[in-house]
């Protein structure tokens, strides 16, 4: 991964082949502008199809709300954040925020209590590249190449791959499909499942020997 | 594009480098460049107006930190 970013592949769900993206490692006013003229009304009509069906208001969106907007202004030119986003065809597909800090987040598997990781604060993919409850899907494989950019970036930072995040319940099994760790519900996060990722858990997710 | 610099320790200083990047599993360069971090992040704060404040859960206890 390159500090200007990177050629990554989409599962294209309509044709079931993959397609070229970009990974990059900075979210512009550009992507932000997606959030906003795209993402934003694309997720509100979503969320009144799903509401029309009678889906509990629980089950809707668990990311509906964020403001990325605020999310990249609140550490612009803060250097223990890093964002990263996804584009295809010129569009934002996904979009995601880290803190390499430690301030607040270290390592609390046993073996790696207390040692940096990169801690991922938000990542949401587009709301077309989001099944709810049956809702069509464009691409597939941001969430993944996403978590792969964080790992990318724990090695860089020498953490050795390690990364930690709090899940969105509607995430939770996804996290667990990449293999990280399920540390259980948080109290001090809004009991949100806290998941952790060692340096062996990485290699295997990035499928080296 | 990374920039290499020449930085002078005390052996004390030094010996607190070793002892952090051993602890938290980190090379000396990335301890200071964590460090550099940290030092941003908080007098960013700081420079708002927000206080450090340091709690413990267990004894209830917290303490201010002067940054200068």
């Amino acid at each position: 991964m390159s500090d200007d970013g990177s050629l990554i592949f989409l599962l294209d769900v309509s044709t079931d082949e993959a397609v070229e993206a970009e990974l990059l490692c900075e979210v512009q006013e550009c992507h932000i502008n997606d959030w906003m003229g795209l993402w934003q009304p694309a997720m509100a009509k979503i969320r009144a199809e799903l509401t029309a069906r009678g889906i509990a208001k629980e089950k809707l969106p668990q990311s509906g709300h964020w403001n990325w907007a605020r999310k990249i202004d609140e550490v612009d030119g803060l250097l223990d954040f890093r964002s990263f986003c996804i584009t295809l065809n010129k569009v934002t597909q996904g979009l995601m925020r880290t803190d390499i800090s430690q301030i607040s987040q270290v390592g609390r598997i046993d073996g790696q209590k207390g040692k940096p990781l990169v801690y991922v604060d938000y990542l949401e993919a587009a709301p077309w590249n989001c099944s709810y409850h049956g809702s069509p899907v464009l691409y597939r494989g941001i969430g993944t190449a996403l978590i792969t950019a964080a790992i990318g970036l724990s090695l860089k930072e020498g953490y050795k791959g390690r990364i930690g995040l709090h899940s969105l319940p509607q995430s939770n099994d996804f996290y667990a499909k990449l293999g990280m760790t399920d540390l259980g519900p948080d109290a001090k996060c809004q009991n949100l499942r806290y998941f952790e990722m060692t340096p062996e858990q990485a290699k295997d997710c990035l499928g080296e020997e | 594009m990374k920039r290499t610099m020449t930085l002078n320790l005390t052996d004390a200083e030094m010996r607190v480098l070793e002892d952090l990047s051993e602890r938290k599993d980190l090379s000396k360069t990335a301890v200071l460049r964590q460090a550099l971090r940290l030092y941003q992040r908080l007098d960013a704060r700081v420079e708002k107006g927000d206080k450090l404040v340091f709690e413990n859960d267990d004894t209830n206890e917290k303490a201010e930190l002067m940054i200068l």
